[in-house]
């Protein structure tokens, strides 16, 4: 038998990688494809007055110009909520909405027919702030509220916490939003196969999803949709939500033909999901040997117009809210909110990469203050085998932060005899 | 528009065609001849993923019309090995790790080949230069580099 264990696996796809053959979804070409294009709105939040598609119907080489009057089942998608719509139909939330396809022969023409579509708008003021949108008199950008998830953790008693301590910083930080820029901007090539069913190749994390959502909006059932993941050129969470996918498919059954669609890297910019800035509000309180006596903390994590993961992230990050501490006293509250901004999504980390930039500053002016190592302080309230998380959760099985801190300390050349 | 005389060797075959004149070489090779190892990752000479050598420089497809490529050589990574013999350096990609999703492999190893065709000693420093205009969101590079750097002063122009 080949060993396995212990030897270095070239990738199994690695050879059609480093030969170029193998495809990415925009390789694809089929006889008599069509190319589409989509429309996007240029304001972030308003009302839409009136499409006028006639110009762009009567350029010669455009096969159809398709509204959201066309999508002919839920016109909307979403992994938690199907709340994004496909086509926006009279309210724009976010620079995301897409308001008209078109197929052409030719991507040209399909360019060329998109300036030919006349929208009318009419703005409406937005909230770009998720601190601004909490407020009772912000612009709402959902009738229901735009306040979408709110998690409370709540562990002993924080005020004692805080009565106990030495010291006590609080300081409020905030990260901003990120794009993954996976290198592969996004593209589908959508046919019809031999029964009638829709064939899409697509770069997908998420491709039995994919295949609800496309079902859900064209109002076919699941098993006449086939999705193929192709090669995907990076993702990083980026291609979760759905960007090319249901344009590219009601394009396809609209028309009847093959129809493939390529967005540019600006495009790509537009359609596509952000990681989550977030806004937290701490305030930590340690004796002083450095032990931690209480964490109160307020996240406020900007949702976009639509809701993506966003409960699942802001739960992520409300759970890492204490870090890899112990700490007796919690109290936490996180909260997802929704703006006109672009929306945010799943990102390497999934909600647990934001908070660190907020309690481990807090960890580092601690020590400053009572004049510990930084080291020393969070040895000192490291989580090790039996500590119970801020969320009760005890933490009975490999536990190897100490050991990892160790390990840190003596590859920095720190003293660590004199640092516990 | 017109339709203008293009020619080249390209791949080491010659080609004859009729295309419009305002066609960028990364069209031409995809949409025209469909060689899709050539990727477009920005369109506007950022992230490398068009690389192509012409006349043994590395070159953005993106960024020119195929008719400054005209009577010349290109060459693209369909041409640079094939699946029964690997240039060194598809090899060593593979065996080093230094490809993820793959979307800016393609590039990378047309880059590499122009440096190491012009210079088979590189340092670090200028692999790390040569390769300055290829932008990779997966591996963070260290690999990349160390595939490349495994080859310096070995006998790599195998073609
Ligand atoms: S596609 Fe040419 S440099 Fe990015
Ligand atoms: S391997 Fe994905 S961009 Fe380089």
């Amino acid at each position: 038998m080949k060993k396995a264990v212990g030897v270095s696996a070239r990738r199994v796809e690695g050879l059609g990688k480093v030969t170029g053959m193998i495809k990415f979804p925009a390789d694809y070409y089929e006889p008599g494809m069509l190319y589409g294009k989509t429309l996007r709105t240029k304001i972030a939040s308003g009302r839409i007055i009136s499409i006028d598609t006639s110009k762009a119907e009567a350029l010669p080489g455009v096969r159809k110009v398709v509204t959201a009057k066309d999508v002919p089942g839920h016109n909307g998608h979403g992994v938690l909520f199907p709340d994004a719509p496909v086509l926006a139909d009279s309210r724009i939330r976010s620079v995301n909405d897409a308001i008209a396809l078109v197929a052409a022969d030719t991507e040209e023409i399909a360019a060329e027919a998109l300036e030919l579509i006349k929208v009318e708008y009419e703005e409406l003021p937005g909230v770009f702030d998720p601190r601004e949108a909490m407020q009772e008199d912000a612009p709402k950008v959902w009738e229901k509220g735009n306040i979408l998830y709110h998690l409370p953790i709540r562990k002993g008693d924080v005020e004692k916490g805080f009565a106990e301590a030495d010291v006590i910083v609080e300081n409020t930080y905030s990260t901003q939003m990120v794009d993954h820029a996976f290198l592969q901007p996004e593209a589908a090539l959508c046919t019809i196969d031999e029964r009638g069913h829709l064939v899409l190749r697509v770069a997908t994390q998420y491709v039995h999803w994919d295949r609800v959502e496309v079902a859900r909006a064209l109002g076919l059932s699941v098993n006449q949709v086939r999705i193929i993941c192709t090669a995907v050129g990076g993702a990083f969470g980026g291609r979760e939500d759905m960007t090319v996918q249901i344009h590219c498919a009601l394009l396809t059954w609209l028309t009847k033909k093959p129809v493939k669609m390529i967005y540019d890297r600006h495009e790509s910019f537009h359609a596509h999901s952000k990681r989550h800035p977030m806004y937290m509000e701490y305030k930590t309180g340690a004796k002083k040997d450095g032990r931690l006596t209480a964490v109160e903390a307020r996240i406020i994590g900007d949702s976009g117009a639509y809701a993506s993961w966003a409960p699942n992230i802001l739960r992520k990050a409300a759970v890492h809210a204490t870090g890899p501490y112990q700490v007796p006293n919690v109290k936490v509250d996180s909260y997802a909110v929704f703006t006109n901004n672009p929306f945010t999504g799943a990102m390497r980390g999934f909600g647990a990469a934001q908070p660190p930039i907020a309690y481990e500053a807090q960890m580092d002016l601690l020590a400053e203050k009572l004049g510990l190592h930084p080291f020393t302080i969070r040895w000192r309230n490291a989580f090790e085998e039996g500590s119970v998380t801020a969320t009760g959760q005890v933490l009975e099985t490999s536990v190897g932060l100490k050991e990892s801190l160790l390990a840190a300390a003596k590859a920095f050349g720190w003293d660590v005899e004199q640092l516990v | 528009m017109d339709k203008v005389r293009f020619s080249a060797e390209i791949n080491g075959e010659q080609v004859d065609l009729l295309i419009p004149q305002n066609l960028r070489l990364i069209d031409l090779l995809r949409d025209y001849l469909h060689l899709t190892g050539t990727k477009e990752g920005c369109g506007e000479g950022e992230c490398g993923a068009c690389t192509v050598i012409i006349d043994g420089e590395p070159v953005n497809s993106c960024l020119i019309f195929a008719l400054q490529a005209r009577d010349k050589k290109i060459l693209t990574i369909e041409g640079m090995g094939s699946l029964e013999q690997l240039h060194p350096l598809q090899t060593a990609f593979l065996d080093y790790g230094a490809v993820q999703c793959g979307f800016c492999t393609p590039g990378m190893l047309l880059a590499a080949k122009a440096l190491l065709d012009k210079n088979p000693n590189p340092s670090r420093e200028e692999i790390k230069t040569a390769i300055s205009g290829n932008l990779c969101r997966c591996t963070g590079y260290s690999k990349i580099v160390d595939a490349i750097e495994s080859l310096t002063g070995k006998e790599v122009n195998s073609k």
